[in-house]
C-alpha cells in the first residue's frame, strides 16, 4: 500500500468536519422558496370582512406590497401585529391572506364566517391592525400555490406582481432590517428606473 | 328508548354494515399510487415526516390535493412536480439530479470498483511472488489436499 | 442533597478517568509497572462513581425532585413509577449520563476480564478508554449537567415525559443501543493500543474479537428494538424510515459487521491487518459521529435532542481529537506493516473481502444519503431531502450480490478452494432455495411481484446454504450427535446469524410488497374486510389513564366466520404535554401482523381507522434476534476461554518484547 493512501481516511474525515462545523451555525430549518421571482399565482378569493368583494391578482398589482399569511389561531402572528402596524404607519402596504384552520365537525365545529370576523376584529383591535384588507383563503389553496407551510409567512411582491421574497416565521425589527429593507430598496430602485425609462419614452414619443 | 336503540343496533349488526373507505378509489392502481406518493412526499413544516404520517394542516392539505390529482388521473411524476413547483425540492424524498447529488450514485460505485480493483491488483502482485517458488507451493498444496481428503 | 451527591460522584469519576487516561499511558512509555497496575483499580473506581451519579439522578426522578431542571422538564408526579425511572435517560442530559456510565462499565469489564492480556497492552487499552471517558464526562459535567437545579424558584409540577417515550420498548432501547455504540470503544482502544505498540500480529485481533462481537450483539438488539418500538408506537406501521438518527446507528452497525468478519481473517490468517485496524477505528468513529449528529442539531430529525451550538462545538472538537488523532496515528504507524499471507483468488479470504466491499459501499450510501443534504445546503445549493426512494433502491441493488456471496462464502475454504468441488453442493442449495422460495410465493397467491420474488430467492439461497453448510460440516466430523458436538460454537453462531440475515431479507421483501392498508370510516357495528380478515368495530369509549385521557376502540377480527382475535386500539391525549399518541392494536403471528390504529372522530358518530395487514413483518425482527443470538453463541466458544491458559506463556514473551521496543 502506498503511504499517501494511508492519509486518505484522515483527509476525508477533516473534509467532512468542515461541513459539520459550518452546519452547526446554520439553521437546519431554512427552506428555500420555490416561488421566488415568480409572478403571484392567479386566484379569485373573497374579502374576509366584505365577502361580496372579491380579490384577484390583477387587483393587487400596481405597487409593491407585503402579503402576510396569518390566522387568529397562531400566537406568533399575534405577536407580530404591533410591529407590522408600525410598518403600515411608515407607508408599507400590507395585505393579509387569512389562513383558516380546517374545521372538525366531529367536535361540533362549524365554519362560521360571522364568528371568524368577530374574532379577527377583536384581535386586530387589541394587538394592532397592519392590514389594508384581508383576503380569505377559504380552503387554503392559494396558500398551497404559494408554498405556504404554516403561519406566519410573509411575501414581498413588487409592482409587477412578482414575488421578491418569501419569509417563513415572524416579522420583527431585526428581520425587517436585515432581510426586508435591502429587498425593498432594490425594488424601489428598479421601479424608479422603470419610471425614468417610461418618462424617457414619453419624451421620445412627444418629440 | 335506549333499549329500542340497542335492539335496532343488534338487528343491524346481523346484516353487517360496511365501513367505508375514507378516500375511495376506483382501482387498486390509484390507491397504490396515492399511498406511495403520500409516503414519498415530505411534510414541509414538520421535522422529518412524510405527509402520510403527519397531521399538520399543510400535510392534510397536501394529502387532499394528492388525492384530487390522483383522481384526475395525473401520473406520479406530474403530481411530484406539482408539489415541487410549490414547495421546492425539499418536499420530495428523492433528490434532484445535479453536480453534487450525482455523487450519491457515483461515489458508491466508484468505491465499490476501487475496492474490487485493489484486491485484484494485490492478487496479481502475490501471484508473481508465488510463482517464484512454485514447486514448493505445489508440494504444500498436495499435502493439504491429502490431509483434507483423509478427513 | 442527593443531586449534589450525584454531581460530586460524577466529578470523582471524571478525576479517576483523568488519572486512568494519563498514568497507565505514562507507565507504558517509561516501563513503570506500578503506573500500569493502577489502570484496573482506576477503571473500576470510575465505573462505581459514574454508577452512583446515575443512581442519584434516578433517585431524583423517582422522588419527583422538580428543583432539578432535568427532572422538571422530563417527568411529572402522575407518571407511573417505572416511567419515572426510565425518564432518567429520556432527555439529552440524562442519556448522556447513561452513556458515560456504560462507557465506564465497558472499561471496567475490560480491566476485569483481560487478565490474560500483557500488562502493557492492558495499560494502553484502559488508558485510551480513560481518555475517551474524560471527554464524555467533561461534556456531561460542563456542557449538559443533568443535576442542574433551578433554585430558588422551581415548578410545583413537572413537564412530563415525552409520551413517545412512555413505552416498554423505550425502557430498554437506549441502554442496549448505547451498549453497542460504546462497546465499539473497546475495539477502538484495542486498535489504538496495537498502533501504539506497533505490533499487528494476529494476537490483538484475537483479543478484540469477543469484545467486538459483544458490542455488535448489543447494537443489533438496540437497533432492532428501536425499529420494533417505532412500528408499534408511531401508529403507522413503518419499521424503518431512513431518518438521520436511524442512519447514525446503522452506519456503525454496518462497519461493525464488516469488522467482525475481517477480525476473523486477521486472527486466523494474519492478513488484512491494516484494513482491520482501520475498520476498528471507523466503527467507533461512526458511533461518535452518530452521537454528534443526534446531539448537535445539525440535522433535522424526529429523534434529535434540543439544540445548542456550544454543545455541538464541544462534541466536534472532541471528535477531531479522538477520530483525527486516531486516523493520524494510523497513517503514521501503518507504514511498516505488510500482510504476508498467501491465498488464491477463490478463497475464504477473498470471499470475506467481498463481504467488506459490499458492507462498506452500503455504509457509504447511508453516509452520503444522511449528510449530503447538509453539504448541499452549506454549499448554497438549496434544501433537499433524501429518503426512502433513494435508500430502498440502493439497498435493493447492493443486497443482491451481497446475498449471493453470503450464500457461497461459508463453503469456501481458507487459502484456496477448487471451484469444481463446490458445484454439486451449491447446485443442491440453489435447487432447494428455488423450491423454498416458490413454495413461499405460492402461499401469497400472486407471483407477479418481482421484488418479492428476488427477495425470497436471495433469502432462501442464504438460508439453505447456511443449513446445508453446517450439515456438511457435521457430517465431516462424524455420525449423528458426535458430529454435532464436535462442531464448535462459533461455527453454529455464524450459521445462526446468517440464517437471521436470510429471515430478515424474506421479511423485508414480503412486507414491503404485500402489505395492504386502508383508511376507513366505521361506526359501531360496521366492519371492513381486508385480505380475507373481517374487522368489526364493537365499541368506542373514553379512556382515563394516570397522565392521559382519550378514546379506545374494541374490534373483533374474524376470518371465514371463525374468531381470530379481539383488538384494542387507543388514541391517547397526554394532558400535560398536550400531545396525541396512537396506541395501535396489533395481532402478531409469524405469517402476518394485523395492525389497527384509531384515527380521529368523524361526523355521524363514526371514527376513522387505519387497518393494515402486514405479511411476514415479524421476520424482520426475528432475523435481528437470530443475528444477536448467533453472536452470543459465538461468544460461548471455548476457544475464547481455552486459549487464555495456553497463551499466558506466549504473552509474557510479548510483554518483554513490547517493553524493549
Amino acid at each position: 500500500m502506498r503511504n499517501w493512501m494511508l492519509y486518505t481516511p484522515l483527509a476525508i474525515f477533516l473534509g467532512v468536519s468542515i461541513f459539520l462545523f459550518t452546519g452547526l451555525f446554520s439553521d437546519p430549518w431554512t427552506r428555500d422558496s420555490a416561488l421566488l421571482n415568480r409572478p403571484l399565482p392567479e386566484f379569485d378569493l373573497p374579502d374576509l370582512m366584505q365577502p361580496e368583494q372579491r380579490w384577484n391578482r390583477e387587483l393587487l398589482t400596481g405597487e409593491p406590497f407585503l402579503l402576510s399569511v396569518w390566522g387568529v389561531w397562531c400566537p406568533t402572528c399575534k405577536a407580530q401585529l404591533a410591529f407590522m402596524e408600525q410598518l403600515k404607519e411608515q407607508g408599507v402596504k400590507v395585505v393579509g391572506l387569512y389562513y383558516p384552520l380546517p374545521v372538525d365537525p366531529a367536535f361540533g365545529e362549524h365554519f362560521s364566517l360571522g364568528q371568524l370576523q368577530r374574532d379577527v376584529r377583536q384581535q386586530l383591535q387589541q394587538f394592532g391592525d397592519p392590514y389594508q384588507f384581508n383576503i380569505l383563503d377559504e380552503n387554503r389553496r392559494m396558500s398551497m400555490d404559494l408554498g405556504v407551510s404554516g403561519a406566519p409567512e410573509t411575501f414581498l411582491v413588487d409592482a409587477e406582481g412578482r414575488i421578491r421574497m418569501h419569509h417563513v416565521g415572524d416579522i420583527n425589527p431585526r428581520v425587517w432590517r436585515q432581510k426586508f429593507e435591502p429587498a425593498m430598496e432594490q425594488i424601489q430602485d428598479q421601479s424608479d428606473t422603470l419610471v425614468q425609462q417610461a418618462e424617457v419614452n414619453q419624451i421620445g414619443a412627444s418629440h | 328508548m335506549r333499549s329500542l336503540c340497542l335492539l335496532l343496533l343488534l338487528s343491524l349488526s346481523t346484516v353487517w354494515a360496511a365501513g367505508q373507505e375514507i378516500l375511495p378509489f376506483d382501482d387498486d392502481g390509484q390507491r397504490k399510487l396515492y399511498q406511495e406518493l403520500t409516503q414519498q412526499l415530505r411534510c414541509p413544516q414538520c421535522q422529518n415526516q412524510n405527509i402520510a404520517e403527519s397531521n399538520a394542516v399543510v400535510s392534510i392539505d397536501m394529502r387532499e390535493k394528492t388525492y384530487e390529482l390522483v383522481q384526475q388521473g395525473h401520473s406520479k411524476q406530474e403530481i411530484i412536480d406539482y408539489m415541487i413547483d410549490r414547495y421546492g425540492y425539499f418536499v420530495h424524498y428523492s433528490p434532484p439530479l445535479n453536480a453534487l447529488t450525482i455523487m450519491l450514485w457515483l461515489l458508491p460505485v466508484f468505491a465499490l470498483l476501487m475496492m474490487l480493483l485493489f484486491m485484484l491488483r494485490r492478487k496479481k502482485q502475490q501471484q508473481q511472488l508465488i510463482s517464484s517458488n512454485a514447486p514448493l507451493e505445489q508440494e504444500l498444496n498436495a499435502i493439504i489436499d491429502a490431509y483434507r481428503s483423509k478427513k | 442533597m442527593v443531586p449534589e451527591l450525584g454531581q460530586i460522584a460524577l466529578t470523582f469519576s471524571f478525576a479517576l478517568s483523568l488519572l486512568l487516561g494519563t498514568l497507565p499511558l505514562y507507565g507504558s512509555y517509561t516501563g513503570n509497572e506500578r503506573a500500569l497496575m493502577l489502570a484496573k483499580p482506576l477503571a473500576i473506581g470510575a465505573m462505581v462513581f459514574a454508577g452512583i451519579a446515575f443512581i442519584a439522578l434516578s433517585y431524583a426522578f423517582y422522588y419527583d425532585d422538580f428543583t432539578v431542571i432535568n427532572v422538571a422538564s422530563n417527568s411529572s408526579s402522575v407518571l407511573p413509577w417505572y416511567y419515572k425511572l426510565t425518564a432518567t435517560w429520556g432527555s439529552h442530559e440524562g442519556s448522556m449520563l447513561l452513556w458515560v456510565w456504560i462507557l465506564t462499565i465497558w472499561t471496567a469489564a475490560v480491566a476485569v476480564f483481560s487478565k490474560q492480556l500483557p500488562l502493557l497492552m492492558q495499560g494502553r487499552i484502559l488508558g485510551i478508554m480513560g481518555l475517551i471517558g474524560v471527554g464524555f464526562i467533561a461534556f456531561s459535567l460542563f456542557m449538559s449537567n443533568p443535576f442542574e437545579r433551578s433554585l430558588p424558584y422551581f415548578p410545583a409540577e413537572g413537564n412530563d415525559l415525552n409520551p413517545l417515550l412512555q413505552d416498554f420498548g423505550m425502557i430498554i432501547h437506549p441502554p442496549l443501543l448505547y451498549m453497542g455504540y460504546v462497546g465499539f470503544a473497546v475495539s477502538f482502544a484495542f486498535a489504538i493500543a496495537a498502533l501504539l505498540g506497533g505490533k499487528f500480529d494476529s494476537t490483538w485481533a484475537r483479543w478484540a474479537r469477543p469484545w467486538t462481537l459483544a458490542a455488535w450483539m448489543f447494537l443489533t438488539l438496540g437497533i432492532m428494538l428501536g425499529s420494533w418500538w417505532a412500528y408499534k408506537e408511531l401508529g403507522w406501521g413503518g419499521w424503518w424510515f431512513w431518518d438521520p438518527v436511524e442512519n447514525a446507528s446503522f452506519m456503525p452497525w454496518l462497519v461493525g459487521t464488516a469488522l467482525i468478519h475481517t477480525l476473523a481473517v486477521t486472527e486466523k490468517r494474519g492478513t488484512y491487518k491494516s484494513w482491520t485496524v482501520l475498520l476498528a477505528l471507523a466503527a467507533f468513529s461512526l458511533s461518535l459521529l452518530g452521537a454528534f449528529l443526534v446531539r448537535s442539531g445539525v440535522l433535522v430529525s424526529v429523534h434529535s435532542f434540543a439544540t445548542d451550538p456550544s454543545r455541538g462545538v464541544f462534541l466536534l472538537v472532541f471528535l477531531l481529537l479522538v477520530i483525527g488523532g486516531a486516523l493520524l496515528l494510523y497513517a503514521l504507524r501503518m507504514r511498516s506493516v505488510r500482510s504476508e499471507s498467501r491465498y488464491k483468488l477463490f478463497s475464504r479470504e477473498v470471499m470475506l473481502w467481498g463481504n467488506n466491499v459490499f458492507l462498506l459501499t452500503a455504509t457509504l450510501v447511508v453516509f452520503l444519503g444522511t449528510l449530503l443534504p447538509l453539504f448541499h445546503q452549506e454549499l448554497g445549493l438549496g434544501t433537499i431531502s433524501i429518503g426512502e426512494p433513494f435508500f430502498d433502491a440502493m439497498f435493493f441493488y447492493l443486497a443482491i450480490p451481497f446475498s449471493l456471496l453470503l450464500g457461497l462464502g461459508p463453503w469456501v475454504r481458507w487459502k484456496q478452494q477448487k471451484w469444481q468441488t463446490l458445484i454439486p453442493p451449491m447446485s443442491m442449495v440453489a435447487i432447494a432455495a428455488l423450491v423454498v422460495a416458490l413454495g413461499m410465493m405460492s402461499l401469497t397467491q400472486s407471483i407477479q411481484a418481482n421484488t418479492a420474488l428476488i427477495g425470497l430467492l436471495l433469502g432462501a439461497w442464504v438460508g439453505m446454504s447456511a443449513i446445508g453448510e453446517v450439515g456438511q460440516r457435521i457430517h465431516q466430523f462424524g455420525q449423528g450427535l458426535a458430529g454435532i458436538r464436535k462442531l464448535n460454537a462459533s461455527h453454529y453462531g455464524m450459521t445462526t446469524a446468517h440464517i437471521g440475515f436470510a429471515v430478515m431479507v424474506v421479511g423485508i421483501a414480503m412486507t414491503t410488497t404485500y402489505s395492504v392498508e386502508r383508511d376507513v370510516r366505521m361506526q359501531v357495528g360496521d366492519s371492513v374486510t381486508l385480505s380475507g380478515y373481517q374487522f368489526t368495530l364493537l365499541d368506542v369509549y373514553d379512556l382515563d389513564g394516570p397522565n392521559y385521557g382519550g378514546e379506545a376502540a374494541d374490534l373483533r377480527v374474524e376470518r371465514d366466520g371463525r374468531l381470530i382475535t379481539n383488538l384494542h386500539a387507543e388514541k391517547r391525549f397526554y394532558t400535560i404535554q398536550r400531545t396525541v399518541m396512537t396506541q395501535a392494536a396489533i395481532h402478531a403471528r409469524l405469517s402476518r401482523d394485523l395492525y389497527v390504529s384509531l384515527g380521529e372522530a368523524l361526523p355521524g358518530n363514526a371514527w376513522s381507522f387505519k387497518v393494515q395487514v402486514k405479511p411476514f413483518v415479524r421476520w424482520i425482527w426475528l432475523g435481528g434476534l437470530l443475528m444477536a443470538l448467533g453472536s452470543i453463541w459465538s461468544l460461548l466458544d471455548v476457544r475464547y476461554r481455552r486459549k487464555v491458559v495456553s497463551r499466558v506463556r506466549h504473552n509474557s514473551a510479548i510483554t518483554k518484547e513490547a517493553e524493549n521496543a
